[in-house]
């Protein structure tokens, strides 16, 4: 299960819903380190002043803005904890909006509020009504030491909530060159726009169906490496040898210690009849499939 | 230009296959049709290595000269019989779904799909976090003569037989020999683990001239064969036996007694390909049904606690 990354509670009028925060998305970036092509050292990076060359350590810095070119307003750790908002632990909800009257390109990342034991009813009646009148809450919370601007959802038997883009951090339409409504397309031609976009129509939107392929090939490529043993180890990282005997009392101390734990409680019983030595039918466990992706 | 699609009936399932004359071994005219014949020959020995096991797939569509690649989620139009387990498979967060090959008809799918070499975890379902057996990969460096690396897995037979495991041996089909141990189902990851690597410092003890434990190709002493015992863990994989390799004269990964291995020992070959390609899929069918599978007999799961027992008077 993953970390909260508070326990609050959302509020409005006179109700309050004790719930934890989590994060809804993970990102599946692939992170690289840069090695030295040479020797597959790992490289860092050192901070060096511009004016007296001096290496520079993490504790000597100070953040500039910079107002204009190579002017600098500085501030300071105090400076900025003087403005951060009170880190208040709960989702305060300020008016609710039907939905389609939200500009979906205001919602941004969406997170999971679960209820705590004793506000699950709670949760749930606010869940349900938010849907029955098809409204979301709009709502203020702090996440990170950042005030954002939210909206608590209802989605499946979730209520999540969506930070949302402040009106300024949208780009506007005018600022681009936009054919207007009223421009004319011909009937036909809508028609058979029409046409097209019936027969390329699904009924659903199966997010299985598509996947991250530049992801999947770089990985693919990485385990075929591995499996390949094109690996680099960096000289300097390499652990200092290891003795028989060492080894031998680091596996017998594991062995003691699962032998009193829980590792032999679930010894599997199973396993006998799948090792290559039993001679068992081919018939398995009934095919259980997902929707096939075509 | 359409593919040329047939229809196969499989253990009561039917099946679509494509190209069958496509060659997949340019310099022997295998094709993929011989592929599938193949796999559908060994299926009866072969199965029971895979089934339960998350499979991973290394495919040729365009023969052994072009690039393959590694599948672990199942291909797209994956036909709904085909069973498949959803695992969250390493510290990578995201789950994949994997095909698990429990049958004839799921062996004939994924040899048209030109899977050349089959992939499977060390463990099975429902127990996919005990693994029950561990690997000791013996791979031939440059310049490793076939006598070199018979004469290591020799004394890898010898140093386990002494702490009481009959371990069982395997060609990979390309250079080297899978050493496996099979263990009771009691153990988890790092115990495994740490047992594989206990028999590669050992081996290496006493074999110091002949094995090298260095993971950078360019730093292992001309001539030494590598011991690699970083291959077990969740999500890892081995070589089935009976996979096929896509190297010329399509090598088969062949489970075979140790007299085999003493027999390469007396052998003069320079390097050690050229032996393992003496199991192919051309002759593989026939041995297995002359002789069954060595390995069905050998397969005796061993328990850690008894062999560290008797290895820490002999090893220490």
């Amino acid at each position: 299960m993953a970390h909260a990354i508070w326990s609050g509670a959302i509020n409005f009028g006179l109700v309050t819903i004790s719930v934890k925060l989590f994060t809804a998305v993970r990102t599946n970036e692939l992170r690289f380190n840069f090695l030295h092509k040479q020797d597959d050292g790992r490289i860092f990076n050192e901070r060096h002043c511009t004016v007296c060359g001096e290496k520079v350590e993490y504790g000597d810095l100070v953040r500039g803005y910079e107002y204009e070119k190579s002017h600098y307003v500085t501030l300071s750790d105090d400076d900025f904890k003087s403005v951060r908002p009170e880190a208040t632990q709960s989702v305060d909800i300020v008016e609710f909006v039907e939905l389609d009257k939200i500009n979906p390109m205001y919602f941004d990342t969406p997170y999971y509020l679960e209820p705590e034991k004793k506000s699950r009813h709670a949760y749930a009646l606010l869940r349900e009504s938010l849907r029955e009148a098809n409204k979301v809450g709009i709502a203020r919370v702090v996440i990170r030491s950042r005030e954002h601007l939210a909206a608590l959802k209802p989605n499946g038997d979730a209520l999540v909530l969506e930070l949302m883009h402040f009106a300024d951090e949208i780009v506007e339409q005018s600022d681009f060159d936009f054919p207007e409504l009223k421009e004319k397309v011909a009937p036909a031609e809508l028609k058979m726009a029409k046409m097209l976009i019936d027969s390329m129509s699904n009924e659903t939107f199966e997010a299985e169906k598509f996947h991250d392929d530049y992801r999947e090939a770089v990985m693919a490529m990485i385990d075929a490496r591995v499996a390949g043993e094109q690996v680099a180890v960096p000289e300097m990282k390499r652990p200092a040898a290891t003795n028989v005997v060492n080894l031998m009392d680091v596996l017998q101390r594991s062995l003691e210690q699962s032998k009193h734990g829980a590792a032999t409680a679930a010894r599997p019983k199973a396993a006998a009849a799948a090792k290559p030595a039993a001679k068992k039918s081919a018939t398995a466990a009934k095919p259980k499939r997902k929707k096939s992706a075509a | 230009m359409a593919p040329v699609k047939s229809q196969l009936t499989v253990g009561g399932r039917t099946l679509a296959v494509t190209n069958l004359d496509k060659v997949l071994w340019p310099r022997d005219g295998y094709t993929k049709g011989d592929l599938i014949a193949y796999y559908r020959a060994v299926a009866k020995w072969l199965l029971p290595h895979v089934r339960k096991r998350p499979l991973t797939l290394e495919r040729y569509p365009n023969g052994i000269d072009e690039a393959g690649w590694w599948e672990k989620h199942i291909p797209r139009g994956l036909p709904a019989w085909v069973r498949t387990v959803k695992i969250a498979a390493s510290t990578r967060d995201e789950k994949i779904e994997f095909i698990v090959c429990d049958d004839e008809a799921t062996l004939a799918y994924v040899a048209n799909l030109a899977a050349v070499v089959l992939h499977v975890w060390y463990s099975h379902e429902p127990t996919l976090d005990v693994p029950d057996f561990i690997l000791l990969d013996l791979d031939a460096g440059e310049g490793c003569t076939l006598a070199t690396l018979a004469r290591v897995a020799l004394a890898a037979r010898d140093e386990l037989a002494a702490a009481g495991v009959t371990p069982l041996v395997k060609t990979t089909g390309g250079s080297g020999l899978h050493v496996v141990v099979p263990l009771a189902p009691r153990y988890d990851w790092d115990q495994a683990k740490g047992f594989a690597e206990l028999i590669a410092r050992r081996l290496h003890a006493v074999e110091p001239d002949r094995t090298t434990l260095d993971r950078t190709i360019a730093r292992r002493p001309h001539g030494t064969v590598y011991l690699d015992y970083v291959q077990v863990g969740k999500g890892k994989t081995y070589v089935a036996p009976f996979s096929v390799r896509p190297r010329d004269h399509a090598p088969v990964s062949m489970p075979v007694a140790w007299s085999e291995i003493e027999a390469m020992g007396r052998k003069r070959a320079k390097g050690t390909a050229a032996e393992m390609t003496r199991w192919n899929i051309r002759n593989v069918p026939k041995l297995l049904a002359q002789g069954g599978d060595c390995w069905t007999e050998g397969w005796k799961p061993h328990r850690l606690e008894t062999v560290i027992a008797a290895a820490r008077s002999l090893w220490s």
